[in-house]
């Protein structure tokens, strides 16, 4: 096999991580917000519901969620999951994703002082308004840095989709590696995973930057 | 009467923070509130803007009802839309400035006007600059708070207050989270305010400055207005001995 | 074990089924490689296309979408059969690193005087899903080629590199021990030569760095030598293997034929894999989809459920896999 035909083959399984990077991403950003909020709903069951989510979702791995999330629907309910997979991929890493999302944002809320929320009041905003003028804004800057780390996890945790037998860029690098008795694709391989997280870091810090117009 | 407290009283469990106080603030009045820590100024005036619950009592501004005595004989507060009608007859400074940071100083000011008052951009814009001039800010507009001094960010929080033109303006401890040096520049937009005859009530441990700028001192004690009066009277020759020994631990501290 | 984890997430899930579509999608490996580019991008875009469409979907028309299984589990146990014809066979050899020429002898004897002394047949006997691939009898044995017994270095420890994965030639034991045919027969081999035994359970992925580095003297588990040839050097070739197509016995599959527009599982790096790609892979063109799996075991429960069809691979695994089922 010519490095051009590797190169091809795994670009590829490239093209497939990217796609589960990004749609996780699109999912779980907003999904972790709404788990957030509801974990600090006034509702003790709520509460409690999204403790428990967090708590699973944070502490089984996520290899075994991906099968649980996959395998599930027909262990439980006899259900047909052809053409599942790729929707169940998705759904394990954004469900994941969004349990740590959620807490990230947690911890950036609380770490926003009561002041602010009182000086909103006062000024007449709508808690509505005081969420997403005042509070978000702040929120987003303290808490970048959190995310990029959760991001940059992200981009390597993709080569767990191969556990549910889903073709990216990793698993091909592992198959080339096996027939071709090669150490090349891993080399590949680390490229690839070494200039996508300098992007999503170059891409954080420039977003960080934006935000340091103000301390 | 700008504003009306009647009765009120305020527990925080089994600790009753006010007990049973009566206020009234007419307009163009000055008001100081002093009296030693913990003793309920500043839940007081966390009460009359609505950041606490009272627990009984009723509380009117500019003759309109915002919290009356319910049919059980606790405080009901009027529905949400009255009660925001409410909240545009007062502003206040917090100690703490609390400004928001990741707005400039105009923007600070001109933010509220806009998105909550829904008055018009430009109108609001001319007015803030004309706040900020006051406020002898002008060159600091596009500043951002963690750029200005403590001094500087109480002044923005006024300005930010009195854009929204309210009838009565709070201040809560204005200048103790301040540098000494720094406290001279705020006491002295207050007293300007004093002079244009805006309704204040200024909770404070600035003595001098409440004798000489009020119309009138309340000393407040363990959940009680102990006295007050005119500051020459107050300060002067005050009727009650717990007054009387908090100003002499005062000028002796 | 998946069970309770899945009821673990079964409240969490519910809410999320709501959220699930069905997404299409195929994982072909063409030849061309440009082609192969241009399906991935048509198949990122399905599947975006299908994530996207599957958020908006409302439950009832996934309660439309879904069938509900009856086949009985009792039913399913036995119901997994071979098709009568085969993808082709293959020989099972130990590998040694290249130039290891005197240790490949050394070990193809002491095998050697185990098939003499029946032990090798004995051990075959524990693992009767082989016992028809066992390919060495008394005929092959070249007496001169023996060494003596207890001849070797008893300070010398073999170091045996092995899949933990891959029964029955080496697998992970009930009890939690190390076994299979290819550890058993190691072990006897270094009894006999008087030499210390070592597992080295290695990442199959990582068999060459482990085998380059030192870190094992032989790649023995089931590890076929076609294809290989010259990438190492080898020693005996102690079993044959023959590739099938695993597929439910009431699945209308009976022929290769029948696997035209069928979807097909095989497990990453394994022979069936290969054959797939090179010897077989006009049939390998005719499948709707060849869907590459980390494990046979997560490719048998897709059997099972039903996602995909059939699955390539080795008869003696496939019938480890129908012999634990369930």
């Amino acid at each position: 096999m010519t490095l051009s035909t590797m190169l091809s083959t795994m670009g590829a399984g490239m093209l497939r991580t990217c796609g589960i990077f990004f749609l996780t991403l699109l999912f779980s950003l907003p999904l972790g917000m709404i788990v957030m909020l509801l974990r600090r709903s006034r509702f003790p069951v709520v509460q409690w519901i999204m403790k428990i989510y967090i708590a699973v979702m944070r502490g089984t791995p996520l290899m075994l969620q991906l099968l649980a999330w996959y395998f599930g629907p027909y262990y439980l309910f006899g259900w047909s999951i052809r053409g599942y997979r790729f929707t169940a991929i998705i759904l394990g890493f954004s469900m994941n994703y969004a349990a740590y999302f959620a807490e990230i944002y947690r911890g950036g809320i609380e770490a926003i002082p009561a002041g602010q929320y009182e000086a909103a009041e006062v000024l007449g905003y709508t808690h509505a308004q005081t969420f997403f003028k005042i509070i978000l804004p702040q929120v987003v800057k303290t808490i970048l840095p959190s995310v990029t780390n959760e991001i940059i996890t992200l981009v390597k945790d993709t080569s767990l989709a191969f556990t549910l037998a889903y073709n990216e860029m990793f698993s091909l690098a592992k198959q080339i590696a096996a027939s071709q008795t090669s150490f090349t694709p891993f080399l590949i391989a680390g490229v690839f995973y070494f200039v996508a997280n300098y992007v999503v870091a170059f891409a954080m810090e420039r977003v960080e930057k934006a935000f340091d117009y103000y301390s | 009467m700008v504003l009306e407290m009647k009765n009120i009283r305020k527990s925080f469990g089994d600790v009753e923070v006010l007990k049973d106080i009566s206020l009234h603030v007419d307009e163009g009045e000055v008001v100081s509130v002093i009296g030693p820590s913990g003793s309920g100024k500043s839940t007081l005036l966390r009460c009359a803007t609505f950041l606490e619950r009272v627990d009984r009592g009723e509380i009117r501004y500019m003759d309109t009802p915002a919290v009356t005595t319910g049919d059980d004989g606790r405080a009901a507060y009027v529905g949400a839309a009255e009660l925001k009608q409410v909240k545009r007859y007062f502003g206040l400074v917090f100690q703490q400035f609390n400004l928001f940071p990741h707005y400039s100083v105009l923007k600070n000011v001109m933010d509220a006007p806009i998105h909550v008052q829904k008055r018009p951009k430009d109108e609001v814009r001319a007015e803030a600059e004309a706040l900020l001039e006051k406020m002898d800010l002008t060159h600091r507009a596009d500043a951002y708070p963690c750029q200005l001094s403590g001094g500087q960010q109480q002044r923005v929080a006024i300005a930010r207050a009195l854009a929204l033109k309210p009838e009565i303006l709070f201040f809560d401890e204005p200048t103790s989270a301040l540098d000494p040096e720094l406290t001279g520049e705020v006491l002295k937009v207050i007293r300007q305010l004093a002079e244009d005859r805006m309704t204040m009530v200024v909770v404070t441990h600035e003595m001098p400055f409440a004798r000489a700028v009020s119309n009138r001192v309340i000393f407040m004690d363990r959940g009680v207005i102990v006295e007050q009066g005119d500051p020459e009277k107050v300060f002067g020759a005050p009727e009650q001995e717990r007054t009387r020994q908090f100003l002499r631990n005062y000028q002796r501290g | 074990m998946k069970k309770m984890l899945c009821l673990l997430l079964a409240l969490v899930m519910a809410l999320a089924l709501c959220a699930c579509g069905s997404s299409a999608q195929t994982g072909t490996t063409d030849e061309e490689a440009l082609a192969e580019v241009q399906a991935a991008v048509d198949e990122v875009a399905d599947d975006v296309a299908a994530a996207l469409e599957g958020v908006t979907d409302d439950a009832a028309a996934i309660a439309d979408s879904v069938r509900v299984d009856v086949t009985d589990d009792a039913a399913a146990g036995a119901a997994y059969v071979f098709l009568d014809e085969d993808l082709g066979t293959e020989s099972y050899a130990i590998g040694f690193r290249l130039g290891d020429e005197e240790l490949a002898e050394t070990v193809s004897g002491a095998v050697m005087a185990l098939v003499q002394n029946g032990t090798y047949a004995a051990i075959g006997e524990n693992y009767p899903e082989i016992a028809d691939y066992l390919c060495l009898t008394a005929d092959d044995v070249d007496a001169a080629a023996i060494p003596e017994q207890g001849s070797g270095d008893p300070d010398y420890t073999f170091k045996h590199g092995f899949d933990l994965d891959y029964p029955p030639y080496s697998y992970l034991q009930d009890d939690g021990s190390v076994g299979g045919f290819d550890v058993e027969l190691c072990q006897a081999v270094c009894e006999y030569l008087g030499w210390g035994y070592e597992a080295v359970p290695f990442n199959w992925d990582a068999k060459d760095m482990e085998l380059n580095a030192g870190s094992c003297d032989c790649i023995w588990s089931g590890f076929t030598k076609e294809g290989r040839e010259d990438a190492y050097t080898w020693g005996v070739t102690y079993s044959n293997n023959t590739q099938g197509i695993l597929v439910a016995a009431d699945s209308g599959i009976a022929t290769l034929a029948d696997l035209a527009g069928r979807s097909v599982g095989v497990q990453t790096a394994t022979s069936a894999a290969e054959m797939l790609e090179d010897s077989q892979a006009d049939l390998a063109a005719t499948f709707a989809e060849l869907r590459v799996y980390e494990t046979y075991t997560i490719a048998f429960n897709d059997l099972k459920a039903g996602a995909i069809d059939a699955i390539a691979i080795d008869m003696t695994a496939g019938a480890f896999l129908i012999a634990n089922e369930g």
